[in-house]
């Protein structure tokens, strides 16, 4: 066979096979959720008794209300702040905005588990601040295990991903309407909304998507601090399912993951629509258009930064040092010197724990060796699809889909019953490659698009005239386009990586002893209530973020879409 | 630089030389133990593994796993910390596929044992050991009690100093009435909902004591608050933001006051209830011969005083670290009720009979 027939095939192999890789857990979740029993239960048989179950569950319909209130509250918090953050640092003259840009987007890269753990800490009832605040006046007034609490942090937390997409749209746009407005004599507030905010509503518009989205999917922020109110959304009640029946209730997991990915599917699609939509809008800016920041002013200068400087407090500051300072204390409260407290005992007890101290070495073996294996298939997709635009070209559209819609604890628990039930993948469950192609999946999406990005940028002609004296698909890419994007290589796998050390959800039913990782040992420690572990890991986590972005900026990850 | 290798060199001997003294010393086994027993050590030997499914966690769980390697080197212990759901789900899941992963059962979940031992996922074993235990603790040779742990209080001395601390049960009923307002929101106790252990311990109060759900209700009048683990529910103790906590773990409780001297704890005089680590070999178990060892060593003199050491109470009498059966028998006025390891643990299992407990446990807590 000739090497230039060879490239059909190999995208159809790819693609297949990545197909199978989402479909199988997606199938099996669907086909659990129509049976009265585990399906590898000899009494299961077909039955609705799950959906009877759910849908006459008023806890379930309590999650559901309560998690479209969470994924509406988070859009409403998270769209207008990252908006104006998006704005003030990219189309203003703020001082400070170089090294104020990679600050706004730390809540991003930190679990979330993480960042819930650290308001527990820092403003929980019996956090730091709220004992300091409350010996000093008396009372402290807020709550935040209530759901405006949840929605508040949820919200904050999630302004980056809008701040990312906003600003992206921002930077393209040319600034000559801005100036015309501020030369009529427009006020800097008026020019933002009238003329400014107009143009980068579709980029707005798509974050509140992605927000949503990323509200009905959330799992470890309204685990932390839902729980000890009973405050539950689905992806939490699906995790608590179990207890409450005392039993296995796979089918009734599974039941409750359909209607979660009813409701996502939708979202998922409407995403894809806006995102076309958004590149075809800002496309209008035209290349090259000169940008001249917008005058703050003395007055809005102070303002400005005083915006973003209470947001990082709240939304970094608090989380963080709250992890930080309660990973060397073991004892606090009113009454209690933290000075006299300090210890490492925390850290020597995690490390002296076998499955604590190889959850750490896994997850960056996972993070840096898995990743790089991650950015390897990840290019073998993207290579598949690339000017892609046979059949298999679409149906590699609809498999990055798929995972989407699916929340990382269930692909985990599909891929704990795949690895278990299907032969020639049994050997992999208990090594670390289980939770990578798990992982592979769920980071699927986020991926992809960086490596497409990557991809895009080689030029069609180069690919062209590279074809058109002779070389097949293969020896372009070998010889033109690999070349060309490995830079880009190299910030898509510290980005992956930092995806990968920050994921929690989709080892707690999927790892073992030997296969630990930080993120999950931390949900399953959060029932055993070790919180002087969970702290030290916390910090270990954020301090591993830090370095993977080190690394990120240093090899030039484009964090812009 | 020659300083440091000397330094590492001397410490790998010194190492090397107590693992060697250790090993000679692992071959004494007691004399009851049957004759045949050093080939049963042999053999798991040459299994190499144990693997343990629990839901004792790495910190209370280190001791007798260190203990166990010390004394059978050579066997390496594959801990898995899942909870007690988790190990649950993953032993029924795995024994579906005929792939059973673990080698020992050892959860705090007594009835979801008892319902594996049911289900027929667990093997019977007459451990060498079985004699040192209480019968309550041996459940036909198959499932075995390895620790004896009260429920009990646990609360913040300084917040409580001007009231009249509960000594019984009945005592701490009439505290949450008479209190009802000076307490609001400052009582916290286990979720049943949550944590099976909250519902092992509220079902088995339900069946023994009648005034449980007139306790439950009062606590609801007080707006308590339900946590899923002792652990979540000292933290809070300790920073002052819940001021009792009643049905949790009381051997965590005495450990956390004996470390802390702004805590106490107290065992209710009139009735302690007490549950029991449960162990048991899996069905099909990968590593026959290095499951019994362990289980074996978990109910030995040694394996005994290694968990209780960390807090986790001795089911038998003879040992004498930490606390032990006779010695909690004492602090509870002779009132210690362990919920013995038998079917009767299923009952409240029943699909019917949890609804039914779930629907009193909802109407009482709403006070």
């Amino acid at each position: 066979m000739s090497l230039a027939a060879q490239a059909p095939r190999f995208r159809a192999t790819v693609i297949l096979t990545l197909f199978v890789m989402v479909a199988a857990p997606a199938a099996l979740i669907i086909y659990q959720s129509f049976l009265s029993a585990p399906f590898f239960d000899e009494s299961a048989r077909i039955s609705l008794e799950a959906y009877e179950f759910i849908l006459t569950d008023p806890e379930f319909y309590r999650a559901l209300w309560t998690t479209t209130l969470y994924a509406v509250g988070m859009v409403v918090v998270a769209v207008p702040l990252g908006g104006l953050l998006a704005f003030l640092i990219t189309r203003t003259d703020l001082k400070g905005r170089g090294w104020l840009e990679p600050l706004v987007l730390v809540p991003m890269f930190l679990s979330s588990i993480v960042l819930a753990f650290g308001y527990t800490v820092a403003v929980g009832p019996s956090g730091f601040v709220t004992i300091a605040f409350r010996s000093v006046f008396g009372a402290a007034p807020w709550s935040i295990y209530t759901l405006p609490g949840i929605i508040l942090i949820g919200g904050l937390s999630h302004v980056p991903t809008v701040y990312l997409y906003v600003a992206s749209a921002m930077r393209r746009l040319p600034s000559d309407l801005e100036e015309a407005a501020r030369a009529a004599g427009a006020s800097i507030w008026r020019v933002s909304l009238d003329v400014t905010l107009p143009m980068v509503l579709p980029a707005l518009v798509f974050s509140a998507a992605l927000n949503l989205l990323l509200g009905f999917e959330t799992f470890g922020i309204p685990l932390v601090l839902g729980d000890p109110n009973g405050i539950l959304v689905l992806t939490t009640y699906i995790y608590k399912v179990n207890t409450i029946f005392g039993a296995p209730t796979y089918q009734v997991m599974a039941a409750v993951t359909v209607f979660l990915i009813l409701i996502t599917l939708p979202l998922v699609f409407i995403q894809r629509r806006l995102l076309r939509h958004a590149r075809r809008f800002a496309a209008v800016g035209g290349k090259g258009a000169r940008t001249n920041l917008l005058k703050l002013g003395g007055t809005g200068q102070v303002i400005a930064l005083s915006i973003i400087g209470l947001w990082l407090l709240v939304s970094v500051v608090l989380p963080v040092g709250g992890v930080i300072l309660r990973a060397f204390v073991e004892n606090w409260g009113e009454g209690v010197r933290l000075s006299e407290q300090l210890t490492l005992a925390n850290f020597q007890r995690v490390l002296e724990l076998p499955s604590l101290s190889r959850g750490i070495i896994n997850t960056i073996l996972l993070a840096a060796v898995g990743g790089a294996l991650a950015v390897a298939f990840y290019l073998l997709v993207g290579l598949a699809g690339h000017r892609n635009h046979g059949r298999t070209g679409t149906l590699l559209d609809y498999s990055v889909l798929i995972p989407r819609a699916l929340p990382g604890l269930i692909v985990g628990l599909a891929f704990f019953w795949l690895f278990l039930f299907v032969p020639f993948l049994v050997p992999l469950r208990t090594t670390l490659f289980s939770l990578l192609i798990a992982y592979i999946i769920v980071g699927l999406s986020y991926g992809l698009r960086i490596i497409q990005a990557t991809l895009l940028q080689v030029a069609p002609e180069l690919e062209e005239s590279a074809r058109t004296a002779g070389a097949t698909t293969f020896r372009t890419w070998r010889d033109v386009v690999i070349p060309l994007v490995r830079p880009g290589l190299a910030g898509a796998w510290a980005m992956i990586m930092i995806v990968f050390l920050r994921e929690y959800a989709t080892g707690v039913y999927l790892m073992s002893a030997g296969t630990e990782v930080i993120g999950s040992l931390m949900v399953s420690l959060l029932t055993s209530g070790a919180m002087d572990q969970i702290a030290a890991l916390s910090f270990i986590s954020i301090l591993l973020t830090a370095i993977g972005l080190t690394l990120a900026m240093r090899l030039g990850a484009k964090i812009h879409d | 630089m020659i300083d440091r290798r000397h330094f590492m060199l001397a410490s790998a001997a010194s190492v090397g030389a107590l693992a060697g003294g250790l090993s000679a010393r692992a071959q004494e086994l007691p004399t009851s133990y049957p004759a045949d027993y050093k080939a049963i050590v042999e053999k798991a030997r040459a299994e190499g593994v144990v693997s343990i499914y629990t839901s004792t966690d790495d910190v209370q769980g280190r001791p007798v796993v260190e203990a166990f390697q010390k004394a059978f080197p050579g066997i390496r212990v594959d801990y898995n910390d899942l909870g007690t759901n988790g190990a649950y789900n993953r032993i029924i899941s795995e024994a579906a596929a005929k792939q059973v992963g673990s080698d020992v059962v050892w959860t705090s979940a007594m009835d979801l044992q008892m319902v594996l031992a049911q289900k027929g996922l667990a093997e019977a074993y007459k451990s060498p050991e079985a004699g040192h235990l209480p019968g309550w603790g041996n459940f036909n040779d198959m499932l075995y009690g390895t620790t004896v742990e009260p429920v009990g209080i646990l609360y913040n001395k300084a917040q409580l100093a001007s009231f009249k601390l509960p000594k019984t049960r009945a005592e701490l009923l009439a505290f949450m009435r008479d209190n009802k307002d000076a307490l609001k929101g400052k009582l916290a106790t286990f979720d049943p909902e949550k944590s099976g252990t909250g519902f092992l311990f509220f079902s088995n109060d339900a069946k023994t004591m009648p005034d449980t759900f007139e306790l439950v209700r009062a606590f609801g009048a007080t707006e308590g608050k339900t946590y899923g683990s002792s652990g979540a529910m000292r933290e809070k103790i300790v920073s002052g933001e819940h001021w009792l906590a009643f049905n949790i773990i009381a051997s965590y409780a005495i450990e956390w006051a004996a470390k802390n001297p702004a805590l106490g704890y107290i065992l209710t005089s009139d009735h302690t209830a007490a549950f029991s680590r449960v162990a048991n070999i899996s069905k099909g178990a990968p590593h026959p011969n290095a499951a019994r060892v362990f289980l074996d060593f978990l109910l030995a003199h040694s394996g005994q005083s290694a968990l209780a050491s960390v807090g986790a109470p001795s089911i038998r009498t003879d040992v004498t670290t930490g606390l032990n059966l006779t010695r909690l028998t004492e602090m509870a006025n002779g009132n210690l009720k362990p919920i013995p390891v038998s079917t009767a643990l299923l009952e409240p299992t029943e699909p019917k009979n949890r609804a039914d407990f779930f629907r009193r446990w909802k109407e009482a807590l709403r006070g």
